[in-house]
């Protein structure tokens, strides 16, 4: 019979700090398994070889409750796999069993893990070298074998005859099978490599740097790689013809970002230094919608009245720019012959000059709609997987997340403090729970999607971080920056104590 | 929030070359008054708080980062701002210090604010003054956001009179409206006679956080800080403290003594 401990509660380090002449009373007893809550200490994985982590016993109580209860079908399968996926991703940290090791000697500037397995991981760098990492599998094992080393399965750099010869932007698998995958880079071309030969099977080239390539995973009567720019125009690659499809105009400086939308096959999403961000359908010319901050809906979808009220605003709006006669249409944008903008005739009339009238195609009215989505390049897009809302980071450090249905700016508030400006970042988004991670500066911060608050922060790199990759299946997160390292981060891990005694054993605390 | 007897202490402990402040408010601590439930509430005890400035005459503006400081949902922020912006009782401007900085007006402060500049242009004769007339009735009407096109610019003001080019220049001169540097067709709302009031903001703010930097732990408790006095900006140490807090750049940390504030490091 030994003394109880004084406070019932949870303790860390309970087993360190019980000097000697404490009893210390074990847990070993199943008959008051819930009650009382006994920790195990941390040990961290360096200084020897078991890495026991910290358990609350009123956890392990709660999760074989809940099993418990899909067993007895009280919990749905959804919620239930969705509780277990929110518990590991709160759980995310720097992970101490995996580890990728990256030959690149530049900036990692992409990151992408295939869409049918996930299970190779693809990264493109600044010193124009592309690699791609088995994920799921090994290669070798450290510390005792607790560690596991990823190192890439190959390299394709500048010492390949037909690599490219700058920096690479974008790296992309094709989303049907891993038998494909598409670079683009700083030297002007996309090129469509051949995985398991890494040869280049097709080349693009294109007008000016490339800063994102970006092919539809719904598609299944086109294979395009969309390919953002510097040049203003969105250039459509089509694989099967090797040839370009189409180029679509409206932005008024060139395209950081593409995302193809997640609900259609036809619609593209582009984001441009001018700080605009346009939706195309591909089957027609110009956008159909360019999204305005100043347009906003208080809350996640607009009330039904006011819905019906924007409709019909926005519908009489599109009729009199299609008819150029009504007097309130939205102001055009071209200088009069005056040279000094004031007109005398009334508003929405293109004033003719002689011969040289300007006729424009009805779908090409949008290109005069300059309304902006951010205040500075908007610098990382992603649709939710319901294709329902779209998240844009901007130069401006401002992420908003707009209602794809109305073109609202929802007004979450996302609390950055700045965001990376020169370069375009790669978001990334889990589903349930509905979290956004940002590349944050030298941090990746996980903002909560509906509220804006900030769940996690992870701090690892040494410098800006310019790429994430959340892996929904494992929940884990890849992230790579200039310090030319890719971070994984992966739920904190139960690893039995085996190897080592640990305090489960009868053992006293005494010393010698 | 206040007692009587402890603003009258505080008073006798006050240091003269402090701020005095009227209002009942603004006795009391600066911790006591940190955070508001209501944004609406914030709005109003800021603009009660702002600092009175000798040289120059300009009503009460709050800065939208000052907003985020005192209420905890940004979100909630955000939205109310919307509302209240669409109700029409307050204007938002956007400022040109740089950052994405927003000032927040109540409209009936802006109007006080024009007819004041329009008063003084009236005296120097600078020319036809109806324009500022068609301005209130017409554009501050129906146009809320903070930036608008020439071409819809002319037509509101075309619903007073017959619009010419110098009653544009006569809007830019007296400051009310601003041309943006990206696009020469689009215009700024702007507040008149803000100039010096922002190069007071800009260097407030560099010189509040260089004097927490070269501290040794970058960190102050807040009692004290608040107690300073800022050399280059005329507004107070607890407008550019509300401001810094609100846009990240300071963080208030609870510890038994009382808050202290810590530059951020992100």
């Amino acid at each position: 019979m030994g003394l109880r401990p004084l406070s019932g509660g949870p303790k860390k380090g309970a087993m360190s700090s019980n000097g000697p002449g404490l009893w210390v009373e074990r847990n070993l007893s199943a008959g008051t398994y819930p009650e009382r809550s006994v920790e195990r200490v941390e040990r961290k994985g360096t200084a020897c070889a078991s890495s026991d982590i910290i358990i609350r016993e009123e956890d392990a109580w709660r999760m074989w409750k809940e099993i418990g209860g899909r067993e007895a079908g009280q919990i749905r399968p959804n919620s239930f796999s969705n509780r277990v996926k929110s518990n590991r991703v709160s759980s995310l940290q720097l992970s101490n069993y995996k580890d990728i090791v990256s030959p690149h000697r530049g900036s990692i500037n992409s990151l992408q893990v295939d869409l049918t397995e996930e299970r190779y991981l693809l990264s493109g760098a600044s010193d124009a070298s592309v690699a791609v990492y088995d994920v799921q599998r090994a290669t070798d094992y450290e510390g005792g074998g607790l560690i596991a080393k990823h190192k890439s399965i190959f390299v394709v750099d500048k010492q390949h005859e037909q690599g490219h010869k700058y920096a690479i932007s974008s790296a992309i698998w094709y989303p049907i099978d891993t038998g494909l995958f598409v670079t683009g880079s700083y030297d002007h071309y996309v090129k469509v490599w051949d995985t398991n030969s890494t040869q280049v099977v097709m080349n693009f080239k294109m007008p000016g740097k490339v800063y994102r390539t970006a092919m539809s995973s719904l598609a299944t009567s086109h294979m395009l790689i969309a390919t953002g720019t510097e040049d203003v125009q969105v250039r459509l690659c089509d694989i099967a013809s090797g040839a370009f499809a189409h180029t679509l105009s409206g932005h008024r400086d060139g395209i950081m970002t593409v995302e193809w939308s997640t609900s259609s096959e036809w619609v593209l999403v582009t984001g441009g230094c001018d700080g605009a961000i346009r939706y195309w359908d591909i089957r027609r010319a110009g956008c159909f919608r360019v999204l305005d901050q100043s347009q906003s809906q208080l809350g996640r979808r607009p009330p039904l009245l006011e819905r019906s009220a924007m409709n019909k605003v926005s519908m009489s709006k599109s009729l009199s720019t299609g008819q150029n006669l009504s007097a309130k249409s939205r102001p055009q944008q071209r200088k009069s012959a005056n040279g000094n903008g004031i007109k005398q005739s009334p508003i929405g009339r293109i004033p003719a000059k002689g011969s040289v009238r300007q006729r424009l195609h009805p779908g090409m009215l949008s290109s005069q709609d300059r309304a902006t989505a951010h205040y500075g390049a908007v610098t990382g897009l992603k649709v939710t997987d319901d294709g329902m809302y779209l998240l844009s980071a901007g130069s401006d450090s401002r992420i908003r997340l707009w209602d794809v249905e109305s073109g609202c700016n929802t007004l979450v508030n996302f609390e950055t403090v700045r965001l990376q400006t020169s370069k375009a970042i790669q978001l990334a988004m889990s589903q349930d729970p509905a979290l956004v991670f940002v590349p944050c500066m030298t941090a990746v911060k996980a903002f909560d999607v509906w509220s804006g608050k900030t769940c996690l922060t992870f701090r690892g790199h040494y410098e800006y971080v310019n790429c994430c990759w959340f892996s929904s299946q494992d929940q884990e997160l890849y992230t790579g920056g200039c310090d030319r390292k890719i971070l994984v981060w992966s739920p904190s891990r139960l690893i039995s104590d085996e190897l080592d005694g640990g305090p489960m054993n009868d053992q006293d605390n005494w010393s010698d | 929030m206040n007692n009587i007897t402890d603003s009258s202490k505080a008073r006798k402990r006050r240091r003269d070359e402090e701020i005095e402040d009227e209002d009942a408010l603004s006795l009391g601590k600066f911790e006591d008054n940190l955070t508001f439930s209501d944004t609406l509430v914030a709005l109003r005890v800021m603009r009660s708080q702002f600092p009175r400035i000798d040289k120059v005459s300009i009503q009460p503006f709050i800065l939208q980062s000052q907003i985020y400081s005192s209420v905890n949902d940004r979100t909630q922020v955000d939205r109310e701002l919307e509302s209240l912006r669409r109700e029409k009782v307050l204007r938002i401007f956007k400022l040109n210090t740089g950052q994405d900085d927003h000032a927040i007006m109540f409209l009936d402060d802006y109007l006080t604010q024009i007819e004041r500049v329009e008063k003084r242009m009236e005296e120097k004769k600078q020319g036809d003054l109806q324009v500022f007339k068609w301005f209130k009735t017409h554009v501050i009407d129906s146009k809320l956001e903070p930036s608008i096109g020439h071409q819809e610019l002319c037509e509101l003001l075309a619903l007073g009179g017959k619009v010419k080019d110098e009653h544009i220049s006569l809007l830019i001169n007296a400051g009310v409206l601003t041309r943006q540097l990206i696009d020469p067709d689009m215009y700024w709302f702007a507040i008149p006679n803000i100039g010096s009031v922002l190069k007071g903001l800009s260097q407030g703010r560099k010189e509040l956080l260089s004097f927490l930097n070269r501290r040794r732990y970058k960190e102050m408790m807040l009692a004290p800080l608040e107690k300073k006095r800022l050399r280059l900006s005329p507004l107070d140490m607890r407008f550019h403290l509300r401001d810094l807090i609100g846009s990240g750049h300071l963080k208030t940390i609870h510890t038994p003594t009382g808050l202290v504030v810590r530059v951020s490091k992100d």
